[in-house]
């Protein structure tokens, strides 16, 4: 009994031990690496803003820009970032066909028309849903009026302003982002205009 | 995100062993025999609501107040194990019978990955405690069904007989589990993750 | 798996069999069918394959040098727990290096770094050579089995990035008129490529089942 009470506490005394050694060695790279890590979180939301507000900078000075030129307002819950030129970007985040899909989309100052879009995450079928991550197909885009609503429509067959293709052989993941940047324009431009 | 929606999306539309590819190693090891792959399943199931739920408020409600993600895999693992040891112990005292078909599977699943892959996978996309349940539950109960699936086909390969020597064993459980993704990507779209 | 007991020959010295039988003879995909999980889940790129595989050959070098040291003191009872812990803190060492110095890789991985804890092969070498071996032998042996698991991943990858997207580590390679065989970035393509590796490298060596 007495053997086995000492192996007992062997056990306990190892794991405890064992326990703080690697809690205090996670601590010491927590230290050295969250502030990167944050850093790098930062530079990715703030270049994508960038981006598709359209505003020229080079990697180094790309907070400096950033503060200079980008002003974000808060309303309720979501970040509105409004470049020089009145232009207005934020993020959407929703569900794809796979997975979730997260990017950001700027609007022109007349409200009505799109910008850019970028997407930042994305999990499609790569080489077919993953191409709404394309420069080369966000590119149609542009100057699209997204009131009262963006239509999706077979390859090639886009006209009206409100018109951009869909991706052929990718039917669920265009549908997705359809559905997601309507939902994300109407709520946020209702919200703009009040 | 509706509950029902992520048990169904995690079983069929994101299977974890056939679309994510994970908790490979007993898939191909056990599915040699049916009543086996019947009994791993059902241990996995089990094993994996259980982690989830427990593992579900001690992430949220002790280590995101504390600012300690960085040991959540070590406390996750940790949770895992424990878990199993102690199931391990309840089946041997108070029911015997069942240590013939279920117990045996235990210490095994504690290197399954999709226990902590679950884990992860649920702090990666915030489900709340509900998702949680449905989603661990759905994806457990998927990657048994795949088991099973591939158990009751390798019963029958073995009265065709004539494989090639080299494709035997894992290499023609390789080939079978890629057939059976498939047929699990004609799923695609009922349901989507976010 | 049945178990394989290798003949140690007196040509080679010890060192140089601890690190080379996890690169071909017992080769952890291959023979023990090992670490399938992220081999196949991340190859459908060759950056993440190099990142995945430097990744693990880490992890099971150290892990596979602390458990040695160790292997004394661990009570056998929390045996398994304790390989667990002492392989979830380098990997998490890991994860945490790739998220600060390589976002973009990192991103791409997304949980699969943090499965490398449950990858069979850290547990695997751990509990059949580490417990058994003294530090030295036990940290070539990882570094050989990492490195020969590397080498799959990367023989994985390259065929899948080349037929998948037509390029090399984001380089185009294939001529512009190639189409892109969407199945093999996916699931499927991954099953049936390692399906016809292994077909392949047992008909070499003779292992049958």
């Amino acid at each position: 009994m007495n053997s086995r009470g000492s192996k007992t506490l062997h056990i306990f005394i190892f794991v405890i031990v064992m326990g703080t050694v690697s809690g205090i060695f996670l601590v010491g790279v927590n230290l050295w690496t969250a502030p990167l890590i944050a850093k790098n979180e930062e530079i990715k939301i703030k270049s994508a803003v960038l981006d598709v507000l359209e505003i020229p900078y080079t990697k180094p000075d790309l907070l400096n820009v950033f503060q200079e030129k980008v002003r974000e307002i808060k309303k309720e819950r979501v970040i509105l970032y409004k470049g020089p030129d009145e232009a207005v970007a934020f993020e959407f985040y929703g569900p794809g066909l796979w997975g979730p899909v997260f990017g950001f989309v700027s609007i022109n100052s007349d409200l009505k028309t799109i910008r850019t879009i970028k997407i930042l995450h994305q999990e499609e079928t790569p080489g077919l849903g993953a191409r709404i991550a394309e420069a080369a197909y966000l590119n149609q885009f542009r100057n699209k009026e997204f009131l009262p609503k963006l239509l999706f429509v077979p390859q090639g067959k886009s006209s009206a302003k409100n018109e951009v293709d869909a991706i052929t052989g990718a039917t669920g993941s265009s549908r997705a982002l359809e559905r997601l940047l309507n939902e994300t324009l109407q709520k946020n431009i209702s919200m703009l205009q009040k | 995100m509706n509950p029902l929606e992520i048990l169904i999306a995690s079983i069929f539309t994101h299977n974890i062993a056939l679309v994510y590819i994970l908790g490979m190693c007993p898939f191909i090891v056990i599915s040699k025999n049916f009543k086996t792959a019947v009994g791993m399943g059902v241990s996995v199931i089990f094993v994996v609501t259980l982690t989830a739920i427990i593992n579900w408020p001690i992430y949220w409600k002790l280590l995101v107040p504390l600012h300690a993600e960085i040991v959540s895999y070590l406390i996750f693992i940790i949770v895992i194990a424990a878990t199993v040891q102690l199931l391990e112990m309840l089946i041997e005292k108070f029911f015997p019978p069942l240590q013939a078909s279920f117990g045996i599977f235990l210490p095994l699943i504690t290197v399954n990955c999709i226990v902590l892959a679950v884990c992860l996978f649920m702090v990666l996309r915030k489900y709340d405690f509900i998702q949680t349940l449905f989603y661990s539950f759905g994806t457990s109960a998927g990657w048994a069904l795949a088991i099973i699936i591939m158990a009751a086909i390798k019963e029958k390969l073995i009265l065709v007989g004539d494989i090639p020597k080299g494709l035997r064993g894992p290499g023609i459980t390789m080939i079978i589990a890629g057939l059976m993704a498939f047929a699990f990507m004609g799923f695609a779209g009922i349901i989507t993750l976010q | 798996m049945p178990k394989k007991i290798i003949k140690r020959s007196f040509k080679h010295t010890k060192p140089y069999k601890a690190l080379t039988t996890g690169m071909w003879q017992d080769h952890p995909t291959f023979c023990m069918v090992l670490g399938i999980c992220s081999m196949l889940a991340i190859t459908n790129r060759l950056d993440n394959a190099i990142a995945m595989g430097v990744g693990v050959t880490f992890c099971t070098a150290f892990s596979s040098l602390f458990v040695s040291i160790f292997r004394n003191t661990i009570p056998s009872r929390v045996r398994m727990l304790a390989y667990m812990v002492i392989i979830a803190t380098f990997v998490i060492c890991v994860d945490r290096f790739l998220k600060a110095y390589f976002p973009p890789i990192s991103e791409a991985m997304g949980p699969y770094v943090g499965l490398i804890i449950t990858n069979c092969i850290l547990m695997g070498r751990a509990e059949a050579y580490a417990v058994k071996n003294g530090p030295w032998l036990s940290f070539l042996d990882g570094v050989g089995c990492g490195v020969g698991y590397s080498f799959m991943l990367v023989l994985m990858a390259v065929v899948r990035e080349i037929i998948g997207f037509g390029t090399l580590l984001g380089f185009r390679v294939m001529p512009e008129t190639w189409t892109n065989w969407v199945v093999m970035t996916i699931a499927p393509g991954a099953f049936f490529l390692l399906g016809v590796y292994l077909w392949i490298f047992r008909t070499i060596a003779k292992k049958t089942e």
